[in-house]
């Protein structure tokens, strides 16, 4: 254990020395982390926090448009442009508008349109009254199609327009249900009397749909945001970039012989590599933990949202142990496997920058095609961050993440037996 | 007395090698004995080195150091013998006592061991007031020093040395010398390697001369000038026996 502590003493030292190695390990996954934060936060945020201007040109004016306006105004995504210069907007005015490129959608309401929902209201009430012997409201048999139109600014993404349209397929839906409800209150007997009209209203709320979260009722669901992804998925990239300093420590001691004087003391190796693995896997979990830090309480300066640990934070521990696990014996791996820095480096830095992207450290793997969410499984990054989200977004214990523990240990089993049995073959000479 | 290094029929073909590196080697070392291994460029010097301390293993033949075999005994072999490599084997980026406290712990060395024995040998080379410099930032002649320092802070009862004084000044080797001789005096059988034969014949108390992987004769620096006719210096025996042909 002694040769264990000094070994650690020693890489502490090295460390403290290599102050480009230093930065690499803390300030650029802390610079990553807050930059891609800020970048990602209006991505993230996948429409539902984000305000948008909407512009709407009403050649309605009936009850369809007021319905439709009153609701775009009152949800938080819309900001409704229906007038410019105090002239209410024209379709063509609408589309030049956003031909330039100054709006992302725009709404146009036909003339017409209120009369031919009430009609059709009127119609589809008098088959219920036929049915049942009351009363009729009056209602063209002829038909006209009338379509609430929305124009997108072309480079809008699908699920924004996505968005948009079942947004207003809803109010347009309410309006609907609304008239629909006024007429059969009509029919029922009642002179268009306000309380029946309210029971119809009751009837068709009793079914809705409320959202709550998966453990703890008492909380609201907590979404994936810019913070929630990022933080993590950052601090693990950074973790594993702790293969250019421990990779680049091995082979220099190489280069300077000083491994060759470890190989020649009497049961020095095995000391000197638990010794480097303890070290650098300490350095990945101060690291992950600096990253939470700021998560916690830097990210909100900048007017994000603070990291949410989950309701077992203490669980992250032996995650993030097994992540720095993984890291550092895969920096050991490419240590031992390269003879050289210039074919390590490079060979280390690409190879944790394909491994991310595949683990879904850049984009969350749920959004990538479903031969890539396979190919993910491959990346020890995948099951560093699903171990991690297990906890701080599913608000799972620790046995939830049995099964991404059980990988990660068995991929640094691996690279280790790997690196071992390499070693054991390389070559030292005292010339 | 009893043999400290004892080789027999040391046989090594590399892999994708021309020719053995050692071709039926034989070699042995009273204790107490300060023996220079002599040979040109490709003799074999460093093969045999690297097979005493466990690095290479032979084809053939055996190497004992104190009666313990090499290849099948390399953990108490190495505890008793201390190697200075022919480059600097030392980390570069830490002190020289950051160096030998952290090589005396992987020797299993206490504080006060290390504190005593860094601190004598600082001192008999001429280093103890540069130990709390960076290795890196040494002088040729410091970093060989310090090199030698590392290799004796477990007290080994053999030295074995590879071309120890390469590329030192004048001064540095002299007190290279100085300190192997009184080393030796200590009772500890050395075997070091040269290509410098006036260094050899100054401080051996025999010589080995090896070439093209085989033992070619030995025996004490002025018995070999005295019976290889025509040779005044350790030098001509050596081109005596090895030739004048260059090798690479």
């Amino acid at each position: 254990m002694r040769k264990v502590i000094a070994t650690i003493i020693k890489e502490w030292i090295l460390l403290r020395r290599d102050v480009a190695g230093f930065m690499l390990l803390f300030l650029m996954p802390a610079i990553l982390i807050v930059v891609m934060a800020l970048i990602q936060d209006a991505p993230f945020k996948d429409y539902q926090n984000l305000r948008f201007d909407l512009l709407l040109a009403d050649n309605d004016h009936g009850r369809l448009a007021a319905e439709i306006t009153r609701g775009l105004k009152q949800s938080d995504n819309f900001h409704v442009i229906d007038s410019i210069d105090n002239q209410p907007l024209s379709d063509s005015a609408l589309k030049q508008l956003l031909q330039q490129g100054n709006y992302r959608v725009g709404i146009v309401i036909p003339a017409g349109a209120t009369a031919e929902m009430v009609n059709t209201a009127n119609t589809v009430a008098n088959k219920i009254a036929e049915k049942i012997g009351v009363g009729k409201l009056p209602a063209r048999e002829a038909r006209s199609n009338k379509y609430v139109r929305i124009y997108f600014d072309p480079v809008s993404r699908p699920t924004f327009r996505m968005s948009v349209n079942f947004a207003l397929d809803k109010l347009i839906t309410a309006s609907c249900s609304n008239v629909l409800i006024d007429r059969m209150s009509k029919l029922s007997g009642d002179t268009a009397s306000a309380p029946p009209t309210e029971d119809f209203r009751k009837m068709f709320s009793g079914i809705g749909i409320r959202e709550e979260a998966l453990n703890d009722k008492t909380k609201d669901t907590a979404h994936i945001n810019s913070v929630q992804h990022n933080v993590p998925a950052w601090a693990i990239f950074g973790m594993f970039f702790i293969v250019i300093p421990l990779a680049g420590n091995m082979i220099r001691e190489r280069d300077e012989r000083s491994a060759l004087r470890v190989q020649l003391i009497p049961n020095a190796n095995s000391s000197v590599a638990l010794g480097k693995i303890f070290f650098y896997t300490l350095v990945c979990m101060l690291q992950f933990a600096l990253m939470l830090c700021i998560g916690l309480w830097l990210l909100p300066v900048f007017g994000l949202p603070a990291l949410y640990l989950g309701l077992h934070p203490l669980a992250l521990l032996p995650i993030v142990l097994c992540i720095g696990l993984s890291a550092t014996s895969y920096g050991f791996f490419i240590g031992t496997l390269f003879k050289t820095a210039t074919q390590a480096m490079p060979f280390g830095a690409i190879s944790v920058v394909i491994l991310s992207a595949l683990g879904g450290i850049w984009i969350p793997t749920d959004i990538m095609p479903a031969a890539m969410q396979k190919l993910a499984m491959a990346s020890p990054l995948y099951w560093g961050l699903d171990a991690v989200n297990d906890i701080i977004l599913r608000d799972n214990k620790l046995s939830g993440s049995f099964l991404a523990l059980s990988v990660l240990l068995a991929f640094s089993t691996l690279l280790w037996l790997v690196s071992l049995r390499i070693n054991k073959t390389r070559a030292y000479s005292v010339q | 007395m009893a043999l400290a290094l004892d080789i027999q029929g040391l046989y090594k073909m590399y892999k994708g090698g021309w020719s053995p590196a050692l071709d039926g080697m034989d070699i042995s070392v009273r204790e107490n004995q300060l023996l220079g291994l002599l040979g040109p460029n490709g003799a074999g010097k460093s093969t045999t080195i690297n097979i005493l301390c466990g690095l290479v293993i032979p084809d053939k033949g055996t190497a004992k150091i104190f009666g313990k075999d090499c290849v099948s005994d390399t953990v108490t072999v190495r505890s008793v013998i201390g190697v200075v490599p022919q480059q600097i084997a030392l980390f570069g980026q830490l002190t020289a006592w950051e160096n030998f406290r952290y090589f005396g712990k992987l020797y299993g060395l206490s504080n006060t061991q290390i504190t005593q024995r860094a601190g004598n040998l600082l001192k008999r080379l001429g280093l103890d007031a540069h130990a709390d410099k960076r290795v890196g930032r040494y002088s040729g002649g410091m970093k060989r020093r310090a090199n030698i320092i590392a290799s004796l802070l477990h007290q080994p009862q053999m030295l074995i040395l590879d071309e120890p004084t390469a590329g030192v000044d004048v001064q540095s080797r002299a007190m290279i010398l100085d300190f192997l001789k009184e080393y030796n005096e200590q009772g500890k059988t050395i075997v070091y390697t040269s290509h410098l034969m006036e260094e050899a014949e100054q401080i051996c108390d025999e010589v080995v001369i090896i070439d093209e992987g085989k033992f070619i004769t030995k025996g004490a620096p002025k018995e070999l000038i005295n019976n290889t006719p025509g040779c005044k210096r350790l030098e001509d025996v050596f081109l005596h026996y090895t030739g004048h042909s260059v090798r690479d």
